[in-house]
């Protein structure tokens, strides 16, 4: 951050010069900046980028990616946060970081997972008695209306625990989270469908569906893969569990996948590697995957009618595991619902061109990109053209007869963008490039260098049905010399490239370093329309008004049993009630609103040592529940600088022993009462 | 009214609103006979006077629910500004907001402000323009004037109470209020200065609209006084119009008394 900070401190200098320069310029022909100018009777712009030792490439690279402050940028980036669990929201082409949003993982600042209903939304992501509080997340994918991104809702997966979760984009929060119970890892997702009836999720390492113990030996028999179609309910924002359904895969490393669109509607396609079914075993002198997985010259391409295994599901075609609907293999290869067509070595990248016509999946292994043509591998289908069968009686499609042609891109090409001008992106990662093709004349038109291991590739709504053609961002796996050394874990990087001219030009380094983040995603800001503060007592776990949302004036504390319950109200610069006392054993319901309806004006609160700690932005509703278990003190405080009296905005959470210990209390207590200046006026008192 | 018209022997109207249009393009109340007795007064100038003091009670009755005053606020931290609209009906805008910075220097909050005044807004609206219609269009000559004067009560206690209240805010501070300020008067018009705040009151729509109706007033007024002074009646009528205005037929200037 600090580094940025600096960087677009230089930018901001460096940009207001050229700026004045290119206006004195125009006006008087000097190449002297105004001598009255504000920068000084010294500063002209040569010097500058004499002092700085810039050239005019970064001095216009630098007026490219300059917002001044009050300006907005024109695009948002919906970034992985990889390990950290999270996703990240950067403006473009600022690249200035705009939000870290929590995801899989507790997010402190915003109150995300620790003590308030946020914590349910996590728990619901557990895939079995361990807490999962970490995510590999990997692919962001923004809600689509007719292959169109809405700016409606965000959807990730995270690799590691197979689950994919479900942002609102009216507040930036993750609504939900789902478990796959039937996969042990996910990758191919969260892919939306184009009007996002499904986000489709693939897994990647086989197992047996449900995870439960099978030897590996089994492997070909017991173990599958998954592509799972989750029903997506827009209405409601959440994800419908009961409706979606999984068609069964052979064991196969899926990996990544992409939904047809336009003439492909109703089409999944999804590359695979280890089509060899290695499982390792290197202490028993077998080979390790990464070579098992490499000897056949061909894997495969998998090519899913969606819409007709979604009717075969309605048909009561599927078997239910976990209570989760599966189509099973038997089913899917005999009725056409998977297809396969062989695909260069250990692809990577498998991605549907805007008119929905091609389909380009990266050799990795092999130095091209495939192309294939949706509608000779929909003809092959409709009139089963088949090259033969395998194992398991999945129909494959020729390769020659359903490929358009092949493009030499170079080393290690993985994913595929696109723009509105016909040219594709690919991701070189050997060669560490962006490489820029010719989708039509499959031909390779120019190369830019990346830094460096350039995995994923974005475009700005680069795979939507309309490109916007003005950006590409690189997504690389080391920085190695790019930024100022901060130990052994390098930051990772985002390289800003812009592509709306004859030639690539590389803008801008944006440093990552919270985690390593795959894929992300660029959308036209204005298609946002975000809120700027919460309908008065909203739960926005909920959406809705809370049933125990506080008014301003009727806030309580009531007392049944050993449940107290305080209804509280946060505003500027205090929470009524600001005294809290009860028992040590007693369960303690807070229900908190924000009473604050001006923008920007977010209150935190916090009990210390309770692990409790909520970010209520004007509007919002909290309800948190805990046992005081741990007698003592507790200040309670605003922990966001809400004010100019925000270190008052206080209070006391006291817990009283139970027991003996608290009866020793008492004696003091009656002392202060009677030295007439009473604490705690509206203190329930304890019964009995 | 009608009574009179018997009495002065002018043959029976049958249907006083009945009009005819005669070969000027006038149009007569008094339809009955014919060539009746002259006009001095030609009735349009009666019904302009009518129509222009319509307008005015219009514009009073529509202000009602109009925006009166506003009040704006402008701080660094507040880029937009704040803005607090105060109507006949009550107070709009970024109250909320208002009253949070407001309660930091123990002032009270906008709703309490005027609740009286709010409440009985509507029967202080009706009751002028009441006076206004009869004053105007009922009353005799020197009582008619006083219409502008219920009129122009409107716009007066409107700015006297909201100056009012403002004094009552600025001065009636909480003692407790965490920050301390000498009491004020809030700027009622034009610009001020408390603390960051810049701020800027000016009136709003349903203000100007209640002016507007004072102007017309006054316009109706001296277009009043003119038709009296060329009215057959002129210099004899007391307290009440004895014409009725437009209601009932000119009297002739020899008979006009009872």
């Amino acid at each position: 951050m600090k580094a940025w900070v600096k960087r677009m401190g230089a930018l901001v200098g460096l940009a207001a010069v050229v700026a004045g320069a290119a206006f004195s310029c125009t006006n008087k022909g000097a190449q002297q900046f105004g001598a009255e100018g504000q920068l000084g009777a010294s500063t002209s712009v040569k010097d500058l980028m004499a002092a700085r030792n810039l050239s005019e490439a970064d001095v216009e690279a630098a007026l490219k990616t300059y917002v001044p402050t009050g300006k907005l940028d024109d695009y948002l980036i919906f970034a992985s946060g990889g390990h950290s669990g999270q996703v990240l929201v950067m403006g473009v082409p600022s690249m200035r970081l705009l939000k870290v949003i929590g995801v899989f993982t507790p997010e402190p600042w915003q109150g995300y997972g620790y003590g308030g209903e946020s914590d349910k939304v996590l728990a619901a992501g557990a895939q079995g008695s361990h807490k999962i509080t970490w995510a590999d997340v990997h692919h962001p994918n923004l809600s689509e209306t007719a292959g169109d991104y809405d700016g409606k809702f965000l959807f990730v997966n995270d690799k590691a625990n197979g689950r994919v979760a479900v942002i609102d984009l009216a507040d930036f929060m993750t609504k939900q989270i789902v478990p796959n119970p039937l996969v042990a890892s996910d990758h191919g997702g969260a892919f939306v469908t184009p009007n996002t009836d499904y986000v489709v999720e693939t897994s990647q390492y086989p197992a047996p569906l449900g995870r439960e113990y099978v030897p590996l030996d089994q492997y070909k028999d017991k173990y599958r893969g998954l592509a799972m179609f989750w029903k997506f309910d827009r209405s409601k924002g959440r994800i419908d569990v009961a409706k979606s359904f999984g068609v069964e895969l052979p064991p196969y490393t899926q990996d990544l996948a992409d939904a047809g669109k336009l003439v492909s509607d109703g089409y999944v396609f999804i590359n695979s590697f280890n089509t060899e079914m290695a499982t390792g075993g290197t202490l028993q002198g077998k080979p390790p995957i990464e070579s098992g997985a490499s000897q056949n010259d061909m894997d495969y391409l998998h090519v899913i009618d969606w819409k007709k295994a979604e009717k075969l599901v309605a048909d009561g075609k599927a078997t239910t595991i976990k209570g989760i609907r599966v189509l099973p293999l038997s089913v899917t290869a005999e009725e056409g619902v998977l297809s396969l067509i062989g695909e260069p070595k250990s692809p990577h990248g498998c991605d549907v061109s805007p008119d929905g016509k091609d389909i380009v999946v990266g050799g990795k292994l092999d130095t091209h990109a495939t192309v294939y043509d949706f509608a000779k591998i929909k003809d092959e289908i409709a009139q089963k053209k088949y090259e033969g069968k395998d194992a398991y009686g999945v129909p494959i499609l020729p390769f020659k007869d359903s490929i358009r042609g092949q493009v030499e891109i170079g080393l290690g090409p993985l994913h595929t963008v696109f723009d509105d001008k016909g040219m594709a992106y690919t991701s070189v990662f050997l060669e560490s490039k962006v490489a820029k093709w010719n989708l039509k004349e499959l031909k390779l038109v120019e190369k830019i260098s990346t830094h460096y291991n350039i995995g994923h590739i974005m475009a700005a709504e680069g795979d939507t049905v309309s490109p916007d053609g003005k950006y590409v961002v690189a997504m690389n796996k080391m920085s190695i010399d790019r930024f100022s050394p901060v130990g052994p874990l390098y930051p990772q990087s985002f390289q800003l490239i812009d592509t709306s001219g004859e030639k690539m030009r590389l803008l801008y380094d944006a440093p990552i370093g919270i985690g390593e983040p795959h894929y992300s995603q660029m959308i036209k800001a204005d298609k946002l329309k975000p809120l700027k503060m919460y309908p008065p007592g909203t739960n926005p776990y909920t959406d809705q008004k809370d049933p125990q949302a506080v008014e301003g004036g009727k806030e309580r504390i009531t007392r049944d049993g050993k449940t107290v319950d305080v209804y509280m109200t946060a505003i500027r610069s205090h929470f009524t009630p600001d005294q809290i006392e009860v028992e040590e054993g007693d369960t303690v319901n807070l229900h908190i609103t924000s009473l604050e309806q001006a923008e920007d004006q977010t209150h935190g609160f916090t009990i210390n040592m309770y692990n409790i700690d909520l970010s209520l932005e004007p509007g919002k509703h909290e309800n948190v529940s805990f046992k005081a278990d741990m007698p003592g003190v507790y200040p309670m405080y605003c922990t966001e600088f809400c004010s100019a009296l925000h270190l008052e905005m206080a209070g006391y959470f006291l817990v009283k022993p139970s027991g003996e210990a608290g009866k020793d209390t008492e004696k003091p207590k009656d002392e202060k009462a009677k030295d007439d200046k009473p604490k705690t006026p509206e203190k329930p008192e304890p019964k009995k | 009214m009608s009574h009179d018209a018997h009495k002065s022997g002018h043959p029976p109207v049958h249907d006083p609103v009945a009009a005819k249009v005669d070969e000027h393009g006038h149009r007569h109340l008094r339809v009955v006979g014919q060539g009746g007795p002259q006009h001095k007064v030609p009735l349009w100038r009666r019904w302009l006077v009518v129509g222009v003091t319509a307008a005015a009670v219009a514009l009073f009755v529509l202000s009602f629910t109009k925006p009166y005053w506003d009040f704006w606020l402008y701080a660094p931290q507040y880029p937009r500004g704040l803005r607090v609209t105060i109507g006949l009906t009550g107070v709009t805008g970024d109250v909320r907001e208002i009253d949070v910075i407001n309660h930091y220097i123990g002032m009270g909050h906008l709703s309490g402000a005027a609740k009286t005044e709010r409440e009985f807004a509507a029967f202080g609206i009706a009751g002028i323009a009441f006076m206004v219609v009869s004053f105007m269009l009922f009353a005799g000559k020197k009582v008619a004037k006083l219409a502008l004067a219920a009129g122009l009560a409107l716009p007066v206690i409107f700015v006297a109470d909201t100056f009012y209240w403002m004094y009552r805010f600025g001065h009636e501070l909480d003692p407790h209020a965490p920050i301390h300020v000498q009491p004020f008067t809030p700027t009622v018009l034009g610009n001020g200065e408390i603390g960051q705040f810049m701020s800027y009151a000016a009136p709003a729509t349903g203000y100007y609209m209640a002016l507007g109706g004072v102007v017309l007033l006054a316009v109706a007024v001296v277009l009043r006084g003119r038709v009296c002074k060329d009215c057959s009646q002129a210099g004899t009528c007391g307290a009440t119009c004895k014409n009725a205005f437009v209601l009932l037929p000119e009297r002739p200037a020899d008979g006009g008394t009872r």
